[in-house]
């Protein structure tokens, strides 16, 4: 069956970031004015404004801030996923992206969790990055 | 510190908000400019202030001005602002008329929000389109309330507490809407009925989320001493504050307290009002965590100890510090913080009736949003 979630619609400001994700890549923008780590991937520095970024790897690990169980049909495509979760993961490097997490079981899900990036091939021209539970315990594990 | 200045120098003179409760069958033929039309009228009646002498127009919640001002007849206009039909503007916009009042740029200014989100059928939740919100949506992320039981899980994991004491706004909002003849939830909820009602973003369920209704409510504004002339006491407009930290995860990480306390320090902190002042609150429940924060972060409750402290009555009618005594947006109406406001109004005239706070002096209003604000207003003595 097609794939009828949302998907990204790149732009300049952040096709880098996607064509990455797509070679099971996770990089994130960087200021090399400030050295300013950041995202979404917007073109400039929320810092100092500098449109100077430069593209570095992440270390694709972070740890859960918080999370929700979606259990109502808002977002087309995904009402047969009913419930899922959604995370919000702060990054090592600082930034916080939302995501899912895979293979955690709704009731393991808690603030706190150690995870790490993984990529899932949504279509032939789009990477979603997911997340797991880190499968090395970092000593990050933190409130 | 902000120069407050001109606290006490303008007022709120007439209130009128809609029958939210007769308007809750949906009318594909209602309109935003006919609801916002009856609560003009009713402003202007309430205030006893004949419409020649309204030159101030500030709207919510209609596509333009213009629509509005033909149905009213307003043909002497001197100061207009547009305003997006949102929450996080209802503050901003008092503040705004109370500015354009003390600043003669206009002598009476009409204010209104005006909504038909049940009967257009306005499906409330997901948008998509720009950057931040594409990194969400992919991933099945949508809606604020998602937000806040995002925020809220967090909130359980730094200091405990339960599902079900969360539960005790959702009672406390229905137990006050009970008093109130307008409100659209009648029917009386115990903890048991709220807690087997469904999710919507797990932890948070259907009665932690506000109604959407059709609705208006308008006020007027005007000078302190001009408004000594109308029917009823006057109602000082003491000051509003806002406080962003934008960031895209829309709910604030810390919980809004950096906000809360930045405006507690521009909008209370000059005027020596300090939270034991306030003799009821009227905030933003657009879900119900967001009222346990601003608990904490305007220092009414202890950081962290917000859901043991809202417990066995303090925040109903006879408690402590009552919250939400028309219902709020969870059981009146969803009117974005503007029936919130004509609440605090008729509380400090006196005018509540069986919800009536006694001896009602100082309401406090605030929505802890994207742009969080606040306002307080208190009673002429
Ligand atoms: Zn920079």
């Amino acid at each position: 069956m097609a794939y009828d979630k949302p998907l990204p619609v790149p732009t300049r400001e952040d096709r880098p970031f996607w064509e990455a994700a797509r070679e099971h890549r996770f990089v994130l923008p960087r200021c090399r004015e400030c050295g300013h780590v950041w995202f979404p991937p917007y073109e400039s520095c929320q810092r100092c404004l500098s449109f100077e970024r430069e593209w570095f790897e992440a270390s694709e690990r972070g740890v859960v801030w918080g999370y929700t169980l979606m259990q109502q049909p808002y977002v087309p495509g995904y009402r047969d996923e009913l419930p899922y979760n959604v995370v919000l993961v702060e990054l090592e490097e600082g930034p916080m992206v939302y995501s899912n997490l895979v293979g955690v079981p709704d009731d393991e899900i808690r603030p706190g969790l150690a995870v790490e990036a993984v990529f899932e091939d949504v279509t032939e021209e789009f990477t979603l990055i997911r997340f797991r539970r880190a499968e090395e315990p970092s000593g990050r594990d933190r409130t | 510190m902000s120069d407050r200045s001109f606290a006490g120098r303008t007022a709120i003179v007439g209130i009128a908000t809609s029958d939210f409760r007769a308007l809750y069958g949906r009318d594909p033929e209602r309109t935003r400019e006919e609801l916002a039309t009856h609560a003009i009228r009713g402003a202007l009646e309430d205030a006893g202030l004949e419409k020649s002498r309204i030159d101030g127009l500030v709207t919510g919640g209609t596509s333009h001005y213009e629509p509005i001002a033909y149905r009213a007849g307003l043909t002497d206009v001197r100061f207009v602002a547009d305003y997006p039909s949102a929450g996080r503007m209802c503050a901003v916009a008092l503040m705004h008329a109370a500015m354009a009042v003390e600043h003669s740029l206009a002598n009476y200014v009409v204010l209104f929000n005006s909504v038909c989100f049940r009967s257009q059928q306005n499906r409330f939740g997901y948008s998509s389109g720009s950057t931040g919100l594409m990194y969400e949506s992919v991933y099945g992320m949508a809606s604020p309330g998602a937000q806040y039981s995002m925020a809220f899980t967090r909130y359980q994991h730094l200091y405990g507490g339960s599902e079900a004491q969360l539960g005790a706004f959702a009672l406390a909002f229905r137990k006050h809407a009970r008093l109130n003849p307008v409100a659209i939830m009648q029917d009386e909820l115990t903890l048991d009925d709220y807690l087997a009602a469904r999710y919507i973003a797990r932890p948070l369920r259907l009665f932690d989320y506000c109604l959407v209704n059709d609705g208006a409510v308008a006020y007027i504004v005007t000078s302190a001493e001009r408004a000594r002339d109308l029917r009823h006491k006057p109602v000082l407009i003491g000051g509003t504050a806002e406080r962003a930290n934008f960031r895209e995860w829309y709910v604030d990480l810390e919980f809004w307290a950096d906000a809360c306390g930045s405006m507690k320090r521009d909008l209370l902190d000059p005027l020596g009002v300090t939270t034991a002042d306030i003799d009821c609150l009227q905030v933003y429940d657009n879900f119900s965590p967001s009222v346990l924060w601003g608990l904490e972060g305007f220092g009414f409750a202890p950081r962290g100890e917000g859901l043991d402290w809202i417990q066995d009555g303090r925040i109903e009618l006879g408690g402590e510090l009552p919250v939400n005594t028309s219902g709020g947006l969870i059981s009146e109406a969803y009117l974005q913080g503007w029936n919130q406001h004509a609440e605090a109004v008729r509380q400090l005239r006196g005018e509540a009736g069986a919800r009536q706070v006694p001896d009602c002096k100082r309401v406090l209003y605030w929505c802890l949003s994207a742009l969080p604000n606040a306002s307080l207003l208190y009673a002429d003595d």
